[in-house]
């Protein structure tokens, strides 16, 4: 009796694993009897679970669900660093998401993967959003991404070095920047801190490209990475960094450690959103008399645009839940829930209406009026892998050669577009 | 060796008896075939489930990995087709690829040479009789208990250019003298960033070498070391006659269990640089994750590459350790 019993229990066992291995991988369908169940796949802002970002899809999804009751939203929000690798496998493995909030709609709608804006959003909400953001998220000319929050940069600087360093106002070109910096390592503190490192070297290249008339594109339309101005923006800065007015090692520095530094008085000044202000009050030791935000400097002036990001919510057409979409994106775009988002994770809205109201607080009226005539990056289909190599290899050009590293990130960039 | 060996035939003698003491008074001849079968079956019930276990979690993703490496995907994961080989040419024609080749061959023989020269010398020690040896030999285990994460982490911070531990005492000491600068930045240069993550590799491997060899030491007859002291053999030359040639098969072991772990080691050169400045402190492993984030199949091919190497060095490890034993016995 006793061998029958354990061999059954291995047949058993076996069994279970084998069920077990086959298990994963099949996806959500449709629900029955009327209803639908939406997926919703986002990035987390967050710091930690105090303030995830599920949180605040967590209680649109249940709001929505009382006024909706055939339709159910299930949320699943992924830290920032895991966010791209997240997406891939989702992708790679068909189980699509039906509302993804993050990165890239150009990509996929060049999979053909996503509905056009103006099926999923009502004429009136569509209309609402910013336009410079909306028209970012095209693909052959018609609308696949939709702003939903956003960004613009602008100098930080830290008052008390500047006064300790006997500067009166913050700089304007490249020169006063630099001589600035100078003053301020001469106190001990780094003077501009330039993180080139992975996480977001393509924004402070761009700022810093902008600068000199540059950028990543020109003005047709075209990458336009290895320009000369790009080149001798990289010239410049390599020297402010061979002079010590930066940190040392751009190329491996990361924009949180540099955000992180200046939270803690130990920066001199440097490029932020408001996403700084912040980490600036979970540090404690700079009172907002401390610091200030400036325009960007440039070559011969400030800039008189700035970088502006935004992150998209597209719709994918994979699960054909296009009508439960659009009810819970225009339930989704109201103005309360847009200034939630930026209440909660210093940012800025997406909606001209939430924009209005927003620019009555003067910390982010700053951040606002850059809007309308910011600069975005390329809006192209395979601006993540160029984006991807500027990250990865942009950093070395203030330390080696600033023509070739370009060069070959212009080549990465014309053979995919 | 030869004590392994016979308490294996030892086994297998009483395995082979069993079918024969189980075999009891004539049955029926049906219920006796139906008996057999069941008994010739029963082998499959055992192995069955490790069989599984191995094609789902071993050969599957063999099976897919090599799939994707011949698949033409877009960088968000979108599969467009067939890529034929040619995610292993772009690979072959990355210009990064010699340069990291040559580091991983310099990041695994540096940290296993350093390892193993190091954890000699550890397991000696740990062999000999002092107080408090006990508490040392459980010191020994924490950088191996601790995660090789966490260690890295902790590395990096230390060597903050700012207000890193180690910075700040090499500031003390008169080595370092200005915190923030070059110097400082120990992880920003590629030099001295592998030179760190080398150490710390050596750090989180001595613990699992030094046992390895520490255990071949203990096995070791103290009769003969008495018996070369009586023939007036000095300690160096015991140690190089009795001891080394002793130790070899756990040595071979350690070395190629090493080697196996260091090459595939991501979480030390992720943590502290990864990978930057560019690519200039990647290994194979760490630029197959590099190349996932735009090149999914060229990733995978890079996988393969890796995966041939790793079965290169198994299959050396399996003639290596074939021959030790047959110098052993």
């Amino acid at each position: 009796m006793k061998p029958r019993l354990t061999f059954g229990a291995a047949i058993t066992a076996a069994a279970l694993l084998a069920l077990a291995a086959c298990g994963s991988g099949s996806g959500s369908s449709p629900g029955s009897g009327g209803s639908t169940k939406l997926v919703f796949f986002g990035a987390d802002y967050g710091t930690g679970p105090a303030n995830s970002t599920t949180k605040y899809w967590d209680a649109i999804a249940t709001a929505f669900h009382q006024a909706n009751p055939a339709i159910t939203v299930s949320v699943q929000t992924v830290d920032w660093t895991d966010f791209p690798d997240k997406v891939q496998t989702l992708v790679q493995n068909k189980q699509f998401p039906d509302i993804l909030e993050g990165d890239a709609a150009p990509q996929f709608a060049q999979s053909h993967l996503l509905y056009p804006d103006s099926d999923v959003l009502s004429p009136a909400v569509l209309h609402n959003l910013i336009p410079t953001f909306l028209k970012d998220g095209q693909y052959q000319g018609t609308d696949y991404g939709i702003p939903f929050t956003t960004s613009t940069r602008a100098l930080y600087y830290n008052k008390k070095i500047f006064a300790g360093a006997g500067i009166s106002s913050p700089p304007q070109t490249w020169a006063q920047l630099q001589s600035d910096a100078a003053k301020i390592k001469a106190k001990g503190f780094v003077g501009y801190g330039m993180p080139l490192g992975s996480e977001e070297a393509q924004a402070e290249a761009l700022l810093w490209f902008l600068g000199d008339g540059g950028g990543y594109l020109n003005s047709s339309g075209n990458y336009a990475i290895n320009s000369s101005q790009n080149v001798q923006a990289l010239q410049f800065m390599s020297q402010l960094v061979k002079a010590g007015d930066t940190q040392p090692s751009p190329g491996t520095t990361d924009r949180k450690d540099v955000w992180a530094e200046f939270a803690q008085g130990r920066v001199g000044m440097m490029l932020g959103s408001p996403a700084v202000i912040p980490i600036i009050q979970a540090a404690g030791v700079l009172p907002p008399s401390d610091y200030a935000t400036a325009n960007v400097p440039g070559k011969t002036g400030p800039l008189t645009s700035t970088l502006g990001v935004h992150d998209d919510i597209v719709a994918f057409n994979t699960g054909g839940h296009q009508a439960a979409i659009k009810k819970f994106l225009d339930f989704a775009y109201q103005d309360t829930y847009q200034l939630q988002f930026d209440h909660e994770y210093d940012l800025l809205p997406a909606t001209q209406s939430a924009a209005a109201t927003m620019a009555r607080n003067p910390m982010f009226a700053a951040f606002l009026k850059n809007i309308p005539n910011s600069v975005n990056y390329p809006s192209k289909a395979n601006w993540t892998t160029v984006q991807d190599q500027i990250q990865t290899t942009l950093g070395q050009a203030v330390t080696g050669n600033p023509q070739k590293i370009l060069n070959a990130i212009q080549q990465t960039a014309a053979t995919g577009g | 060796m030869s004590h392994i060996a016979a308490a294996g035939e030892a086994a297998d003698g009483a395995a082979a008896g069993r079918p024969g003491r189980a075999s009891g008074p004539a049955r029926p001849p049906g219920e006796r075939r139906g008996r057999r079968v069941r008994r010739r079956l029963a082998p499959l019930a055992w192995l069955g489930p490790a069989g599984i276990l191995i094609a789902v979690v071993v050969l599957w993703p063999i099976v897919t990995l090599v799939q994707t490496s011949l698949q033409d995907i877009t960088p968000i994961g979108v599969t467009i087709g067939s890529a034929g080989a040619k995610n292993f040419t772009a690979l072959l024609h990355n210009p990064n690829l010699p340069s990291i080749l040559v580091r991983t061959v310099v990041w695994v023989v540096a940290v296993v040479g350093i390892t193993m020269a190091l954890s000699l010398g550890l397991a000696q020690l740990f062999n000999q009789r002092f107080p408090g040896r006990r508490v040392a030999r459980w010191a020994l285990i924490a950088p191996w208990a601790a995660s090789v994460m966490m260690t890295a982490l902790i590395f990096r911070w230390m060597l903050q250019p700012d207000n890193g531990a180690i910075n700040i005492f090499l500031h003390q000491l008169g080595i370092l003298h200005q915190f923030n600068s070059n110097s400082s930045s120990w992880l920003g240069r590629p030099d001295s960033a592998m030179a760190w993550m080398i150490g710390v590799a050596v750090f989180v491997s001595l613990p699992f070498t030094t046992y390895t060899l520490l255990a071949g030491l203990q096995t070791m007859p103290g009769e003969l070391f008495e018996a070369a002291k009586v023939d007036g053999a000095s300690r160096w030359r015991s140690y190089r006659s009795i001891t080394l040639p002793l130790l070899r098969p756990a040595f071979v072991v350690a070395v190629v269990i090493n080697m196996m772990n260091v090459f595939n080691s991501f979480p030390i050169i992720w943590e502290m640089t990864r990978g930057g400045p560019g690519y200039q402190t990647n290994t194979t492993t760490v630029f197959m994750y590099n190349l996932k984030e735009s090149y999914i199949g060229e990733a995978a091919a890079m996988s393969i590459v890796n995966f041939t190497l790793i079965i290169v060095i198994v299959f050396c490890y399996l003639r290596i350790n074939n021959w030790g034993r047959q110098a052993a016995a």
